[in-house]
């Protein structure tokens, strides 16, 4: 029985090509939509839980009150990790970790800037990392150590045994190799290429010796012995840096590693959730393109029912019970669905990489994990059981006598509930579309808006190695002015595009005594003004007529706060210490071009600084200003890469998070929308075939075939008009709540909704036309010879 | 085997009753060859329906060798039906994505037969009707006549007590229909098996023991 009701399913698919493609098609893409978006989701998910013991192990987060708000930050002082392992039991193990930035790294001719850490050695109890090369048990513990991953290794040594090697660390420290771990996964929240002893910090950073209790600079991670210490131990932490420091105001909390990538977002010193309401909303979105692929199917299916029908009555007539039946059109529709899910395949793994190149992320098909195919043929079947569901208990429940008599399938309720599925598709696309306009439109806002300051042609390159030396930096900006590519040179004390420094210590006259405000605190050389192109809306930038040391700027951000109308020559004072303010910047974009810019107060200096502002001379070829720069730098500085930036570039990456959305809602909305008008195209097809007849009979009392088109295409814009009606109101709320997270963010208007409307309409009535275009032409006789 | 009493049955329209049989009562005993004749809408068809199981009477007794069908429940009443009775249609219900062969195997299947038995069957039936050449035709590459002894054949392969054939000879030439009648004669003499059929033609009754002759609903002769 199985194996003959098999081979007529393969049969009755080779068939009706045309309709197998349709449905395999549209199935494929949902699944292959839907697979991948799963893949993401839990390559996500799957963040901070390769190591074994990530359940007990925990972030140390600091709660800080200011500006009325509290703040929760993973910084903590380093005495904490040592302080908080004796003081608190149930803590196993406590590190220090620094955040992780780029270094160099230089063996022999080889040199490479990669991203590197301090931290203590039981942070190899804490993760198991895999050691490669080494003994684990002393890794750390000499403070001219340094380990490695297994790509930087190969990059530093090529074939050479790395073990027991000499490195020169930032030209100035040799370091011996200790050991090779396997290279960390991507999806790990502590990443790093080579990772040093934190006595080293200590050696390089003299003050971070002396901080105290009120000075957070590290990362803190805790490992408890089990999870039933957390709340005793939680509550110890939380008052540990008080009970050190009266003045801090710091109140530290765990909060567990496995959260510390998608519960990113705090309020009140509580976390609120974050990166993982984006990934609901893909699990939600990978869910309902397979249900619309699934819809699309039933429709398809129920829409050949006329022709089913007669094989239905047959087969009763001959002894099949309904539960036989059912079981048919299940198994055909199980094993459409596992052909789409071959087809499925190839497209994943034709889209993968691109997929991967736009999300910056590894995600790979992990074909020998068992998990991998439990879910795959469990997806399949259980598409198609969710597909084939309707199709087989409508298609079996026809009464033999009816439909072996040639009547006609009586199509109300069974279209009723079609044009319902066909309804909720369009709801779902028709939401996609408006999200997605109001996506392109937010950020098509924010990339004009203004930044401030002119990042075009203007580069940032660090300052580095020989260059910290003032004399160095003179001759830099020396020889780069005088080269002719060059307009304008300044430093400043972080990237321009960054955060950097902040801080209380900000007084003025009449200043609420028991608030705290938090200002951001930058340096410059002088013509910073000048070089960015920013605006003062009073006073003066740095100059070398004054002098400047007792002097400072602020942002009217700043100013604001403060309640002064006219700031420039009042005297504020600043850890104590009283300066000047002779200029007012205008607010620029610091971190977020999505928030409203922070206080900031911005003093002079002459020395060293984090990185130098070039502007490039409006005159000049851009490429060659940019050899003659680089190769000006490396004369000065040889020992260290170039390493420069344009600002738009850094700019853009800003933008990355909000233009992946769009890509990812353009694409998967566009998915969607194709989905649905198959599922459109089916119901069309349907309807030719119920209403051949009347058509018939109305061709031959005299209706012109446009007539006819007309009467078809009602119907179908009337369903899309009643979705477009749901869709409104849905896509507004959706869209609405995603914009409300912005400072600055575009206001609703009509016309993403005009877009979907005249989209959803537009591709709904082409596509009904094909089908309906084939109807009214057809011969009026050819129906009703059958009559 | 066959026993009707007092068989109705109506569709009730706007509150009138629209009757399709009345107050039909006949018995039809095994071995006969009953023929059941009478004008368009006497109501033929929904008798011999009634007799196959496929629709219900609004009211009255049909015992079927001796089981009280209007009593019996949905799968005992398949049951019944799959093991005893065999259609033959007008318009030969063969199905188009199904082989000869297939559509012969495919009654023995929802019967639960072995596969060797059902191979033994399927190729005795074609031997049988000599269609041995035909059997891996799919039904649209037949003639009417051909495929009305598949359809004929996949009637008689699952042994019933009964055949019940609506018309079978209402869309061929006479000279294929003179073949199924002589078939089905055949069976009836050589098999003893049951045939009651439909048919509008005074030369097809003739094939048959006795004749059902039905006007609006009544049995009149």
């Amino acid at each position: 029985m199985f194996k003959l009701n098999f081979r007529i399913a393969l049969r009755n698919l080779w068939k009706n090509k045309g309709f197998t493609l349709i449905n395999v098609g549209g199935l494929a893409i949902g699944l292959a939509s839907c697979m991948l978006l799963l893949l993401y989701v839990a390559y996500e998910w799957g963040y901070d839980k390769q190591y074994s013991n990530y359940k007990t192990t925990y972030m140390v987060y600091n709660n800080q009150a200011a500006n009325g708000k509290i703040f929760s930050f993973a910084a903590t002082p380093g005495l904490m990790a040592e302080t908080a392992k004796d003081e608190i039991p149930g803590i196993k193990e406590a590190v220090r970790f620094d955040y992780p930035s780029d270094r160099l790294l230089t063996y022999k001719r080889n040199s490479f800037k990669k991203s590197s850490s301090f931290s203590d050695p039981a942070i190899f109890k804490i993760f198991d990392f895999k050691v490669l090369k080494g003994n684990q048990s002393t890794f750390l513990k000499n403070p001219n150590a340094v380990v490695l991953t297994e790509t930087l290794a190969k990059a530093l040594f090529g074939n050479e045994d790395p073990i027991n090697k000499v490195v020169k660390f930032d030209n100035q420290e040799e370091l011996i190799v200790e050991g090779v771990i396997e290279d960390l996964p991507k999806n790990s929240s502590i990443r790093f290429d080579f990772l040093m002893p934190w006595s080293l910090y200590g050696k390089i950073n003299p003050w971070s010796l002396q901080a105290g209790w009120n000075s957070n600079f590290c990362m803190t991670l805790i490992q408890l012995q089990d999870n039933s210490f957390f709340e005793q131990a939680n509550s110890k932490l939380h008052g540990i840096i008080k009970a050190n420091n009266k003045d801090s105001n710091g109140e530290p909390f765990l909060h567990p590693l496995a959260k510390y990538h998608l519960y990113n977002t705090f309020e009140g010193g509580k976390s609120v959730g974050g990166r993982i309401e984006q990934l609901q909303i893909l699990f939600l979105l990978a869910f309902c393109i397979l249900l619309i692929a699934c819809v699309n199917f039933m429709n398809l299916s129920t829409a050949r029912s006329e022709k089913r029908g007669k094989e239905v009555g047959v087969r009763k007539a001959i002894g099949s019970s309904r539960a036989d039946l059912i079981g048919q059109f299940m198994m055909e529709s199980i094993l459409l669905s596992l052909l789409s899910m071959l087809l499925a395949f190839a497209l994943i793994e034709v889209c993968l990489p691109y997929f991967n190149n736009l999300l910056g992320v590894e995600l790979a098909i992990n074909y020998t994990q068992w998990q991998f195919w439990t879910m795959l043929v469990g997806l399949a079947v259980l598409t198609g059981l969710l597909a084939g569901s309707y199709p087989a208990f409508y298609l079996s429940s026809f009464d033999p006598i009816k439909v072996l008599k040639g009547f006609s399938v009586a199509g109300g309720s069974s279209l009723s509930v079609r044009k319902f599925l066909v309804v909720f598709q369009f709801v779902f696309a028709t939401c996609l579309i408006i999200c997605t306009a109001v996506i392109y439109q937010q950020l098509n806002y924010i990339k004009n808006k203004s930044v401030g300051y002119s990042t075009k042609n203007l580069i940032e390159i660090p300052i580095q190695g020989v260059l910290n030396q003032p004399e160095k930096y003179a001759l830099l900006k020396d020889k780069l002015l005088k080269s002719g590519v060059v307009a304008d040179v300044t430093n400043f004390s972080a990237a321009i595009t960054q955060g950097g420094n902040n801080g209380y210590g900000i007084e003025w006259p009449g200043k609420d005594i028991k608030s705290n405000v938090l200002v951001n605190f930058r340096s410059t050389g002088y013509d910073f003004i000048k070089t960015t192109g920013m605006k003062l809306s009073a006073g003066r930038d740095f100059s070398m007529q004054h002098a400047d040391s007792a002097n400072v700027m602020i942002n009217q951000a700043l100013a604001k706060i403060m309640g002064m109308k006219h700031p420039v020559g009042s005297v504020i004072k600043w850890g104590g210490t009283p300066v000047t303010i002779i200029g007012v910047i205008e607010d620029y974009v610091e971190e977020s071009p999505y928030k409203y810019s922070s206080p900031m107060i911005v003093t002079h200096t002459d020395g060293s600084n984090a990185v130098a502002l070039v502007r490039v001379a409006a005159t000049a070829n851009l490429s060659t200003a940019v050899d003659v720069i680089d190769q000006i730098v490396k004369e000065i500085n040889p020992d260290y890469p170039v390493d420069r930036h344009f600002v738009d570039d850094s700019f853009a990456d800003k933008l990355k998070n909000e233009r992946l959305l769009g890509t990812l809602s353009n694409w998967f909305g566009g998915f969607a929308v194709f989905i649905s008008c198959l599922g459109l195209l089916g119901l069309a097809l349907y309807m030719a075939e119920q209403r051949k007849k009347e058509i018939s009979i109305r061709k031959v009392l005299g209706a012109s075939s446009a007539n006819i088109l007309v009467l078809l295409n009602k119907d179908f814009v009337k369903l899309v008009l009643i979705a477009n009606l749901i869709a409104f109101p849905l896509g507004y709320i959706i869209i609405n709540k995603w914009l409300s997270s912005y400072d600055f963010r575009v206001g609703i208007s009509i016309i993403p909704f005009a877009i979907a409307f005249l989209l959803s309409l537009f591709i709904a009535v082409l596509t009904v036309s094909v089908q309906s275009a084939k109807v009214a032409k057809a011969n009026p006789i050819d129906a009703l010879k059958y009559e | 085997m066959i026993k009707l009493e007092n068989i109705e049955k109506y569709y009730a329209n706007k509150g009138l009753k629209n009757y399709i049989l009345r107050h039909v009562t006949t018995t039809i005993n095994a071995g006969e060859f009953v023929s059941i004749m009478g004008p368009s809408g006497a109501g033929k068809s929904t008798l011999l329906n009634i007799i196959g199981m496929l629709e219900e009477p609004t009211y009255g007794l049909y015992e079927f060798m001796g089981e009280n069908i209007t009593q019996l429940n949905e799968r005992k009443r398949i049951e019944l039906y799959r093991n005893h009775i065999g259609f033959v249609f007008q318009a030969y219900h063969l199905i188009d994505e199904m082989t000869v062969a297939e559509n012969i195997e495919a009654p023995l299947l929802y019967k639960k037969v072995g596969s060797a038995e059902r191979k033994s069957r399927v190729a005795d039936m074609l031997d049988r009707f000599n269609i041995v050449g035909k059997k891996d035709l799919f039904p649209n590459q037949l003639s009417g006549g051909q495929q009305q002894l598949v359809g004929i054949a996949r009637a008689v392969v699952a042994q019933p007590a009964i055949i019940l054939a609506d018309e079978p000879t209402g869309n061929l030439q006479s000279a294929q229909a003179l073949q199924i009648m002589e078939l089905f004669q055949t069976l009836n003499k050589t098999e003893n098996m049951t045939i009651i059929q439909v048919t509008h033609s005074e030369a097809n009754a003739a094939y048959g023991s006795r004749i059902l002759n039905l006007q609006d609903g009544l049995i009149i002769k």
